[in-house]
């Protein structure tokens, strides 16, 4: 008897080992998205702030960050208007010292936006960081809006 | 004694296996069903239920303009099955369905031969299987869905692609639906594999994900905020969704003079990620498909009723 039982624990454990003990739970943990970093510390107002830091840095710190939500699919689209379109638009105000951009659309077109390009800055900034901390955020609130499971009613 | 052990662990690992082989769509099932109970629920009497679910309707519009007890079957109308003006609009609108020209355009795109003398007839010798798509495939390791089975069928007979939103796909897979609906088919989507549940899993997570500058997810609108009021427009309910496809939409029929209004479901998901605000995903991205495989399943057992129409 003792040595049926001793077989079993000792199969049991080495099929645990083989198959890795998956479960269904795990299924449920699948992850998809950004992946944890400290984009939920960024004070958006303070880097994007156009008055303190100038044009040039803010419109650079948009690119940083618009980069990576690109990458990870996450890119802001607002009336046709990638938020990258919107950074191109903003350099070539800088270049020429317009006082107004209009951003190209997502096809290469002209839209319709049109935006003082200090506040256009702002914008594109805002929009590449808010991407990011949103997919962060999402990581731990999406669960709550399913019926069944986080979402009550 | 290595050799019991060996036959001990194989036998212990079959009888495990053979017991999470039907395991698999547990979560999934779970989650479905949930769908279901809190769709019933909430339109089981709109009026009662204000204070839970319609906190910002009139009382007018759910006294005289919410149908009672939607159930099952119903939720593959959409937005239809719950609003009486709707209803009545849309019922007119059957009698004479403007998609039955899209019907007979896919039936002989899908009898036209091929350079090759082929035909889509050779990639799908089965006609009644839009309730099937999208599936998740083994070898492959990816979901599939109809729009790339279509595509892929062309390349592999030396034709050029179809444009996966609207023309001859949209024509083609209004002919698929339209044989799957007269054959009395329904959405039978499985999940039988580890794998299979994790790209459920992954387009489960994207529908309940916020996104965008509106910071809106898939559910915001059409799980919570279904029924609910944007504009002049009831939202309808995600429970449904990818029965029907595709559809003819008035918003598409007026956009442009060249566009006849029919699209797919990708274009109809496309155009909901850029509403809230997000550069949305490819067509047959594996992001696009797993989404689409999530719709799918949650409205398993709902008749497969595309083409159809909606504003």
């Amino acid at each position: 008897m003792k040595k049926i039982l001793n077989l079993s624990l000792v199969s049991v454990a080495a099929f645990a080992l083989l198959t890795g003990c998956t479960t269904s739970k795990e299924l449920g943990t699948a992850s998809t998205g950004a992946e944890n970093s400290n984009y939920s510390k960024i004070d958006v107002e303070k880097v994007c702030n156009v008055n303190t830091n100038g044009l040039s840095d803010v419109i650079n710190t948009a690119k940083t960050y618009n980069v990576i939500a690109i990458e990870k699919n996450l890119e802001f689209r607002r009336l046709g208007v990638n938020n990258s379109g919107l950074i191109a638009s903003v350099e070539e105000a800088i270049k020429t010292n317009a006082k107004q951009v209009n951003p190209k659309d997502f096809k290469g077109k002209t839209s319709k936006t049109k935006l003082e390009t200090n506040f256009a800055a702002h914008r594109a900034c805002k929009f590449a960081i808010r991407a990011l901390q949103q997919a962060e955020e999402a990581k731990s609130s999406w669960r709550l809006a399913i019926p069944g499971d986080g979402y009550k009613y | 004694m290595l050799f019991k052990i060996v036959k001990a662990t194989a036998l212990a690992a079959l009888v495990t296996s053979a017991a999470v082989a039907g395991d698999y769509n547990k979560q999934a099932e779970k989650d479905r069903e949930g769908i279901v109970k809190y769709f019933e629920t909430k339109f089981s009497d709109p009026e009662k239920n204000k204070n839970t679910f319609f906190p910002y309707s009139t009382d007018d519009e759910l006294k005289n303009n919410f149908i009672k007890n939607v159930k099952g079957d119903e939720f593959s109308k959409g937005g239809y099955s719950f609003s009486k003006n709707g209803r009545l609009s849309y019922d007119e609108i059957k009698e004479f369905p403007p998609t039955e020209e899209f019907v007979e355009k896919g039936e002989a795109i899908f009898n036209k031969p091929f350079a090759n003398g082929k035909s889509f007839k050779n990639c799908f010798p089965e006609t009644s299987i839009v309730g099937n798509y999208p599936f998740y495939d083994e070898e492959r390791s990816q979901v599939i869905s109809l729009t790339q089975a279509i595509n892929e069928c062309l390349t592999s007979n030396g034709e050029k692609k179809f444009k996966t939103t609207k023309g001859k796909m949209a024509h083609l897979q209004a002919f698929l639906a339209q044989e799957s609906q007269d054959a009395e088919k329904r959405m039978d989507i499985k999940i039988e594999s580890k794998a299979a549940a994790e790209a459920y899993e992954k387009g489960k997570e994207y529908y309940f994900t916020q996104r965008g500058y509106l910071n809106l997810s898939c559910a915001t609108c059409h799980i919570q905020g279904s029924g609910q009021r944007v504009r002049n427009e009831s939202l309808s309910p995600g429970l449904g969704h990818a029965t029907h496809f595709p559809v003819y939409r008035l918003k598409w029929a007026a956009g442009k003079a060249d566009n006849d209004g029919l699209g797919t479901l990708e274009r109809r998901m496309s155009g909901c990620v850029k509403d809230a605000g997000q550069v949305p995903p490819k067509n047959t991205s594996d992001t696009m498909k797993e989404l689409l495989y999530f719709m799918a399943y949650i409205s398993n057992g709902l008749p497969v009723d595309g083409p159809d129409i909606r504003k």
